[in-house]
């Protein structure tokens, strides 16, 4: 029995040396030139972060990922194709080392690097980036990437050009193709292409299953996961980026995800230095963490306005045949461009900013927010606030004041309506109760109905049942097509008057034609001329009131380096493979 | 045993209906949970329809709590949509690390109760009495949820204790006296929010059950044949009055249950409650199913014992 057991501790023995020597082996590999540079300054090696997640991430899988928590923990496990720098907003090369475009622009051909392996040690090939396209396009899986890999109506396809180069082909140009790569995780085939087969796909990565049969192509790779606690990620040996001066990354040993429910409970963990990176968190907070900023060894940064655009909208949905009838009366309203414009006119959007947000905001007047610079339309004006232009608005469009001074209009109703919030967003429901009250001074009598979220999107996007609400919206790239569903009339998002069947509106047919124009169009400048003028109808024409952008804020403790905080999500950690402490 | 049969089979027509009710008061509220991902504007409603009816949310509430009771019978306990996993080892868990808090509190709370319950009554009308009297009223007006952020408060200003978690960073880097050590620094602060919390009722409890034995000629007699007070306390009296504070533990558990989800959240201990709270905002409705089950079951266990023991300890019941 003794000699069974000394045999199997030789074999063991054997094995981990042999591992140990291939990955020493694998190292130098590195060393061709297709190892990728980082830009940030060299740091030291080794230590630990610590950084709190809201909730718990649900799954790994990139595939099936639908939270922000678990696509935070999937950002460091796993690697793109083509990458969005988070900084400059641009896209540059990530597994793909270089590539090139076909003359009609339908073509992507990409050099992939070579000699890059798994977190396990696995050799990565184009075998790989087709096994993880073909996971994302099938329709079994239900994947969310599927939607952006549809372009033309039609799903790219990818063709194996030789092992180290793929071929993508799209139904039409499409200006934006080479960020989509951004949000696909390769995955790696060996490891999954069984369960696929088998088609147990759904149910791989989830977090009970043992670290083993994790590999990514990330700085990091899974070291243990307990339920409710945290989940612990170590330095992925493999890595495929150095530093300047020729260094391996990541230079982080650990990274630890603490699960800590709230954001109050958040902002105490890192204030007691539990936690050494602080994103996500209210302007309140941020007061609060600023006073003892100097003494408790962090930095608090605000990055000034994000992608978030937040406004007020009307219900402009067809409601004739089938909504309630009081509500279809006060469309009448709605769809009358000069009392949109007298509302507009009448909400004190620098207000907002300095009581909902303590100054850390910005007020808009359309959707593309000063953060977004290669989309901004400096153009677009921002009138200070008029209550004296509103009411002749309002008197041009019939409207009247009764001696009391209420608003009455045309047919002698008195002009009242209810908009909607969500109740756990706090922000939306104080700039709601300010709208409220900048609209009491023109007459209009409003209430504020915070609602559960669940309830507040059925009503949105499904029975239609509201007059007005106060919402926002995150763009989930600086580029516009990841805004297609918004301004398109067919669109899910189109949020006043959702999935029309051709647009109702001369403007909103002007916008379909610029929108499906930009996506087409490879030139930026033409783009942004494009888009420039999207951002004119919308702060003319007033589908949606904009209102306020919070600012992106964040913290972190004083000894992590190369802290190098963006706009787009992660704020804090797009750079993790080049955090480190001292 | 006859009485313990019925008893049991009462128990499980309880949980039934608690399952049927919570299931149904969770599909009155609109929405489920795949709605919020109809604002993300590069999901498809093609995806979102094809998610739901994978999860079978397309299908009618009779139909889905027959799934659930399928599955409850295989161990699953439903599917959670989040997580993608079956709901039963998502709880498991949880429910110990909830356990572990709720087991330590109620046992300190009753081993703190019961002699200072004994010790008030005995005292019974003099100043300690009353001082004592003050203290647990005193505790007792005080709302959960302010004690709870007084002891978070206590922890961020003074630094002695963990503002949260159950373990440090580096656990697995200690040896067991300090893994021991470790766990016990971070339980101490909402165990001692729960102990506050449910200690002033079992002290009023202990104390009014004692009175009323007390006054009973059975004790007067055995004082009048000179036993020892400390014996005619505790050999005589507490025996006579174990009655109804048997019945106390059963309510105390409930208790000990609303109050530890409230400390779970305040603070971050990684029980049952975080995970509730993010299911019932989520809409993930088998996790939170799954939970008030869980719930469900330590109550109607914890009164099932209680009754058991009363069989046990009171002829009277047994006569019936």
């Amino acid at each position: 029995m003794r000699r069974i057991r000394l045999a199997k501790a030789c074999v063991v023995l054997i094995v981990a040396i042999s591992c140990a020597y291939a990955g020493a082996r694998a190292l130098p590999s590195h060393a061709s030139d297709d190892r990728m540079i980082a830009d940030g300054t060299p740091g030291h090696a080794g230590g630990r972060l610590v950084i709190a997640l809201r909730s718990e991430p649900k799954t790994l899988n990139p595939a099936l990922a639908l939270d922000e928590p678990s696509r935070d923990v999937i950002r460091c496990l796993t690697a793109d194709l083509i990458h969005i720098n988070r900084e400059s907003l641009k896209t540059e090369p990530a597994l793909a080392k270089s590539w090139s475009v076909s003359r009609d622009g339908r073509q992507y051909t990409l050099q992939l690097r070579r000699g890059l392996r798994f977190s396990d040690g696995e050799p990565f090939n184009a075998d790989d980036v087709i096994f993880s396209f073909q996971i994302y396009l099938d329709e079994k899986v239900d994947s969310s990437q599927r939607d952006l890999l549809i372009v033309g109506g039609k799903p790219i396809t990818v063709v194996k050009v030789n092992d180290f180069a793929v071929r993508f082909e799209l139904a039409q140009p499409y200006a934006a193709a080479e960020r989509l790569f951004d949000s696909i995780a390769i995955l790696p085939r060996h490891l999954l292409e069984s369960g696929y087969r088998d088609g147990t796909f759904s149910r791989a990565w989830s977090l009970s299953m043992p670290p083993s049969q994790f590999a990514g192509l990330g700085p990091f790779r899974l070291k243990e996961y307990i339920a409710g606690q945290r989940v612990v990620l170590e330095r992925n040996p493999y890595y495929w980026k150095a530093d300047r001066a020729g260094n391996q990354l990541p230079y982080l040993n650990e990274i630890v995800f603490l699960f800590v429910p709230s954001e109050d409970a958040q902002v105490i963990r890192f204030q007691s230095g539990d936690t050494d990176v602080l994103s996500r968190f209210s302007a309140d907070n941020f007061a609060v963490l600023q006073k003892q900023q100097a003494t408790k060894g962090y930095h608090l940064d605000d990055l000034g306005a994000g992608l978030e655009y937040n406004f007020l909208f009307f219900n402009m949905n067809d409601l004739a045949a089938q909504g309630p009838p009081e509500i279809a009366k006060k469309q009448v309203w709605f769809q009358d461009l000069r009392f949109r414009q007298a509302v507009s006119a009448a909400i004190d959007r620098a207000g907002i900013v300095r009581l909902v947000y303590n100054g850390r905001a910005t007020p808009l007047w359309d959707q593309v927010t000063p953060g977004n610079k290669l989309w901004l339309d400096e153009k677009i004006a921002h009138p200070a606030r008029s209550l004296e232009q509103a009411r002749q608005l309002l008197e041009s469009a019939g409207f009247s004041w009764k001696s009391d001074g209420a608003l009455v209009d045309p047919h002698g109703n008195s002009v009242e309506f209810s908009i909607l919030t969500s109740s756990s967003n706090a922000q939306r429901t104080k700039i709601a109760t300010i709208v409220q009250d900048d609209l009491s001074q023109l007459g209009m009598t409003v209430q504020v109905v915070p609602l559960e979220f669940h309830a507040l999107v059925d009503r949105l996007t499904n029975t239609y049942n509201y007059e007005a609400a106060v919402m926002g919206l995150v763009s989930g790239d600086a580029d516009p097509t990841s805004e297609m569903n918004v301004w398109l009339s067919s669109g899910e998002t189109h949020l006043w008057h959702p999935r029309q069947e051709k647009p109702a509106t001369a403007w909103e047919s002007e916008m379909d034609r610029l929108m499906q124009q930009q996506l087409v169009t490879l030139d930026y400048a033409k783009r942004k001329n494009l888009y420039d003028r999207v951002q004119e109808i919308v702060a003319e024409d007033l589908p949606i009131i904009c209102l306020v952008s919070p600012n992106i804020l964040v913290g972190a403790a004083n000894r992590v380096g190369n802290f190098r905080p963006a706009i787009l999500v992660p704020y804090a950690l797009w750079n993790i493979e080049q955090l480190y402490v001292q | 045993m006859r009485y313990l049969a019925r008893r049991i089979v009462h128990s499980t027509l309880l949980l039934f209906a608690v399952s049927i009710f919570s299931f149904a008061i969770l599909q009155l509220a609109p929405g489920d949970f795949f709605t919020p991902i109809r604002l993300n504007p590069q999901i498809s409603a093609h995806t979102v329809a094809a998610l739901r009816s994978q999860y079978g949310l397309d299908k009618p509430l009779p139909i889905r709590y027959e799934h659930w009771l399928r599955s409850v019978w295989r161990g699953d306990f439903g599917t959670s949509f989040a997580y993608g996993t079956p709901v039963a080892p998502l709880l498991a868990v949880r429910a110990r690390n909830t356990l572990l808090l709720t087991g330590t509190s109620l046992l300190l709370a009753w081993l703190l109760a019961i002699p200072f319950g004994i010790w008030s009554a005995a005292r019974r009308g003099k100043w300690s009495d009353r001082a004592g009297g003050i203290l647990t009223s005193s505790l007792l007006t005080v709302p959960d949820l302010v004690l709870f952020l007084a002891l978070l408060l206590v922890a961020v200003r003074t630094g002695w204790f963990p503002t949260g978690g159950m373990m440090s960073a580096g656990f697995e880097d200690l040896g067991v006296a300090g893994k021991v050590k470790n766990l016990a620094i971070h339980l101490f602060l909402p165990a001692l929010g729960l102990v506050l919390a449910t200690l002033p009722p079992l002290v009023r409890h202990v104390r009014s059950a004692m009175i009323e034995v007390l006054e009973a000629p059975f004790v007067r007699a055995a004082r009048a044949h000179g036993i020892p007070e400390r014996r005619v306390l505790l050999c005589y009296a507490l025996p006579v009055a174990a009655n109804p504070l048997i019945t106390l533990f059963g309510y105390s558990i409930a208790a000990m249950l609303s109050a530890s989800l409230l400390v779970e959240m305040v603070l971050s201990w990684p029980g049952v409650g975080p995970l509730l709270v993010d299911a019932i905002l989520a809409k993930d409705v088998y996790v939170v199913v799954g939970a008030v089950m869980l719930s469900s079951v330590f109550l109607v266990a914890g009164n099932l014992v209680a009754d058991a023991l009363l069989f046990a300890t009171d002829p009277r019941i047994r006569m019936d």
